[in-house]
């Protein structure tokens, strides 16, 4: 590698460092979270859209399994100077994990659950996406619902880039192509 | 305050002498172990590897600007040429080569086997053999799918031939003679239709995804592999039921078939080495690029912390030799009291040692030097002391007649200033000095013989003649001669004053006492002899006493001009306006009308300590002498006075001068005009000129007389001047 290289690293990941990663590429996105009443028990169904950048999609053609994480929260918001300044307590949290590689022989994508150890199988990478960004009625936990006056759940989802293989890491950690994090949506009650 | 005080003392501990650079030493090595355990795989600083890179980031700024402060001190110590700062320049330089050299080899090596050993992973046949693997994996599956795929449509055709109550029966049946693992039949909006499942354990058929769906509603059947959890592979197979009315639901038959185990392992093994290699040659790239950055970062960390050890280094080692330069250069400049503390017991530490003795010995025998020259000048000073209280004149010449030394006395009797002559030849004091061409050929004509030598000597001065005894003797070594001179012109004037006072006492005693019976008998013989003698002798007789008895008066008035000059009474000094004195004597003798005096005066008139009636006997002596030698010359009388004030080396003097028109003096009296009994007058006892000299010398004075061109004389008068306006 020629010492012109390093120096152009060594000024990225300084500039990199310094500020806050710029968004260059599309993001993830929740675009749509509802929450349903079946029975005494509420259910969340939510749309997230996964437009993956090329950096991401060169990973996985070349067989680098990559984790997407889909987080919740439920956030219970006491206001104390009206809408202005509120009183927030998270007060329960959830990941869903799921791994998604690309398996060669039989030219599938594989889309791994980490949580329920499920496996889907998509001839596409569109369809597996597609499946992916499908949460169909999660339950949420019916013991902090009781009264869910000013609960506020909060939906958003991530490539979980510490489950990249090592060498990938730090790049990925400051490199803009790899921060799709979706900003936090807020699900709507029935 | 305790605790940033306790801070401070803490960092100014370690920031001093050895402390830092050990703290850095270790500080590095643990950076350095710290990025390489978190390049490795399977660590748990892997996700730490960024924030351990950052700290080596700050370590690197930090350490460059130690070291450019560190290189900015030595430049600004070079450009102000402090001591020893070319000699760590040099040294740095030196260490900086040696260590960008080596560590730019090791460098260049590492990244070269780096680059070499992760290109090694990877070989093209390898990679063709991988991809031939899979695509033979393909092919051995494709012709098992095809036919799987074909007995799946034989399936749906049998199924949509038969009854709709005979489906579930028939499709167990038709799950058991095709081997399949699983028979469903579902309608095109993904509604569970029935199914068969050959494993009692399953209760809910594997539902084919939405893809599926897809592609059959385009019209096409779905076969594909299918991998599984425990990584056995399935066939999947979709076939879309044809419809027996166009009414009727559009169904689609999902089958899955079974692998064959041995095939199922084999592709198993392809997939997992095919997807390994790719992952593996994918990340070669990242991988390059961090071994890199954390093996330039880990290269740079050590040069730039080796060149500041290097500049401190350095400074250790030239500093003695700084404090040696600095010593060497006081000790050329006189000053011997440097002392070092020698450090360590290398060569260095022995130059500082030896250093150390020189400069003591080097002090004592400053000391002692010192002392003996304390004495010498001790010795000189005596001698100058002792030379300066001489009333002789003493004066030392070197053998090319120059002159060494003069004392005070020398410079006084010779009335020039001879300090201001010193080193400079002899006969050049003549050339300036007329009157002491004499004294300067008599030392150059002694000198030239190696005896001592003793001459009198007359010199010329302006106050007339003076005498002087020298006595000459050779310094030791011939390294010149020393003169001592002697003015004895008083000491012979007194010798001749006391010898003329006796004869004047003698004369006076022997001469007056029978001048008296003398004249009384010469009268007596006149009274009692003229009547007895004719008219004729009568006049005879009287001519011959009154002869006698006039004679006898006339040496009378001689015998009293002797007394009065051996008689010396006491001066009665009073301090008395001079041109008072003198135009009180003047009037005295203005009653003549041939004789003209003039008073040519200062402004003011000065007082001087004078005895008066001695005084007037001067100017009268003075006068009546200017105005005999007028009318023995036959000319008119016309004498000048003059009196001043005059400043001069020895102090102020009154300068009183008496001028005549005469004939003046003839050139070889006037250095014996003062002396009894020499005059050039017919008449007179040549007494005059010896008492004014005599007056004036009791007045502590001096008189001497000088010839006026084109004629006449003129006698000089001085009298020291206690205080001018008193």
């Amino acid at each position: 590698m020629p010492a012109s290289a390093i120096v152009k690293i060594i000024y990225r990941i300084a500039l990199l460092a310094l500020f806050t990663t710029p968004v260059m590429a599309e993001n993830f996105s929740v675009q749509s979270a509802t929450i349903n009443k079946i029975g005494n028990g509420f259910v969340v169904n939510a749309e997230m859209h996964y437009p993956l950048s090329a950096r991401v999609i060169e990973a996985i053609e070349n067989s680098v399994p990559i984790t997407f994480s889909q987080q919740l929260e439920l956030i219970k918001s006491v206001p104390l100077l009206g809408k202005y300044w509120q009183w927030k307590e998270t007060f329960w949290t959830t990941e869903l994990r799921y791994e998604l590689r690309y398996h060669a022989l039989t030219q599938q994508y594989v889309l791994h659950s980490i949580d329920t150890l499920h496996r889907q199988n998509f001839p596409t990478l569109e369809s597996a996406l597609n499946a992916l960004g499908q949460i169909k009625n999660l339950s949420l936990p019916p013991e902090y619902l009781v009264d869910n006056e000013n609960l506020i759940l909060n939906l958003r989802t991530e490539l979980d880039l510490h489950a990249l293989p090592t060498p990938m890491r730090p790049g990925a950690l400051i490199s803009s192509k790899w921060q799709l994090t979706s900003p936090w949506v807020a699900a709507t009650w029935p | 305050m305790g605790g940033s005080n306790v801070a401070l003392k803490i960092i100014k501990r370690l920031s001093t002498g050895t402390a830092p650079y050990f703290s850095l030493a270790i500080l590095l090595l643990l950076l350095a172990y710290l990025l390489s355990a978190a390049t490795q795989d399977s660590s748990r600083l892997n996700d730490l590897f960024l924030l351990i890179f950052g700290v080596g980031i700050a370590c690197l700024v930090l350490l460059t600007t130690i070291l450019g402060r560190s290189l900015f001190r030595l430049y600004r110590d070079f450009k102000n040429k402090e001591e020893g700062s070319r000699l760590t320049i040099r040294l740095v330089s030196l260490f900086v080569l040696l260590i960008l050299g080596s560590t730019t080899i090791v460098y260049g090596f590492s990244m070269h086997f780096l680059h070499r050993g992760i290109n090694s992973w990877f070989d093209v046949k390898v990679e063709q053999a991988l991809n031939d693997s899979l695509e033979l994996s393909r092919a051995a599956f494709g012709i098992r799918m095809r036919t799987l795929l074909r007995q799946s449509r034989l399936m749906a055709g049998t199924l949509n031939q038969l009854p709709e109550k005979e489906i579930n029966h028939s499709l167990r049946e038709l799950t058991q003679l095709s081997g399949a693992l699983e028979l469903s039949i579902w309608t095109m909006d993904g509604q569970l239709v029935i199914s068969s499942i050959e494993n009692p354990a399953i209760m809910v058929p594997d539902k084919p995804n939405e893809a599926i769906f897809r592609q059959l509603e385009a019209g096409e059947d779905y076969i594909g592999l299918d991998p599984t959890d425990n990584a056995i592979l399935q066939l999947r197979a979709a076939v879309v039921i044809p419809q027996r009315s166009t009414l009727a639901q559009r169904r689609l038959l999902h089958v899955l078939f079974p692998v064959d185990e041995r095939l199922s392992v084999l592709g198993k093994t392809v997939q997992e080495a095919f997807t390994d290699y790719k992952e593996l040659n994918y990340l070669r790239k990242p991988l390059v690029t961090i071994f890199t950055l954390t093996l330039s970062l880990i290269v740079l960390l050590t040069v730039l912390a080796s060149i500041w050890f290097a500049i401190w280094i350095s400074r250790r080692i030239v500093q003695p030799l700084q404090e040696l330069s600095e010593g060497t250069q006081a000790v050329a400049s006189g000053n011997y009291n440097q002392q070092f503390t020698a450090a360590g017991h290398d060569e260095i530490g022995f130059l500082v040692r030896s250093f150390n003795q020189m400069t003591q010995r080097l002090t004592q025998a400053r000391n002692a030097t010192q002392r003996s020259h304390r004495l010498l000048e001790q010795q000189t000073n005596y001698l100058t002391t002792v030379l300066g209280s001489l009333s002789s004149g003493v004066i030392t010449i070197d053998n090319k007649n120059y002159l060494r030394t003069a004392n005070v006395a020398s410079s006084d009797i010779l009335e020039i200033n001879l300090q201001q002559r010193i080193e400079s030849p002899i006969a050049k004091l003549a050339n300036h000095h007329h009157h002491l061409q004499a004294f300067t050929q008599l030392l150059e004509q002694q000198t030239k013989h190696s005896n001592n030598w003793q001459q009198q000597l007359e010199l010329q001065q302006q106050k007339g003649q003076q005498t002087l005894m020298c006595h000459g003797t050779s310094l030791p070594n011939n390294e010149g001669w020393v003169v001592v001179f002697d003015d004895i012109t008083t000491l012979l004037q007194a010798q001749r004053n006391a010898a003329w006072g006796e004869v004047a006492r003698r004369l006076a005693h022997e001469i007056k006492n029978p001048l008296t019976p003398i004249q009384l008998s010469a009268d007596r013989l006149q009274h009692k002899y003229l009547p007895l003698l004719p008219d004729t002798e009568s006049g005879t007789l009287i001519k011959l006493t009154n002869t006698i008895i006039q004679q006898v008066e006339a040496m009378k008035d001689m015998v009293n001009d002797f007394s009065d000059y051996a008689r010396s009474p006491g001066l009665e000094l009073v301090s008395s306006p001079i041109g008072e004195l003198m135009r009180e004597i003047l009037a005295l003798y203005q009653s003549n009308p041939h004789h003209q005096f003039t008073l040519t005066t200062d402004k003011d008139d000065i007082k001087v300590k004078i005895d008066k009636n001695r005084f007037r006997q001067v100017l009268h002596n003075l006068l009546k002498n200017a105005i005999e030698a007028s009318e023995e010359a036959k000319i008119p009388v016309n004498i000048n006075l003059t009196y001043q004030a005059v400043s001069q080396q020895k102090g102020e003097f009154l300068e009183i001068s008496i001028s005549d028109h005469g004939p003046g003096i003839p050139a070889e009296m006037i250095n014996t005009l003062f002396e009894p009994y020499i005059t050039n007058k017919a008449k007179g006892t040549g007494l005059g000129l010896a008492i004014v000299k005599k007056i004036i010398e009791e007045h502590g004075g001096n008189v001497w007389a000088k010839n006026l061109k084109p004629n006449g004389m003129s006698i000089i008068i001085q009298l020291p001047l206690e205080d001018k306006k008193a």
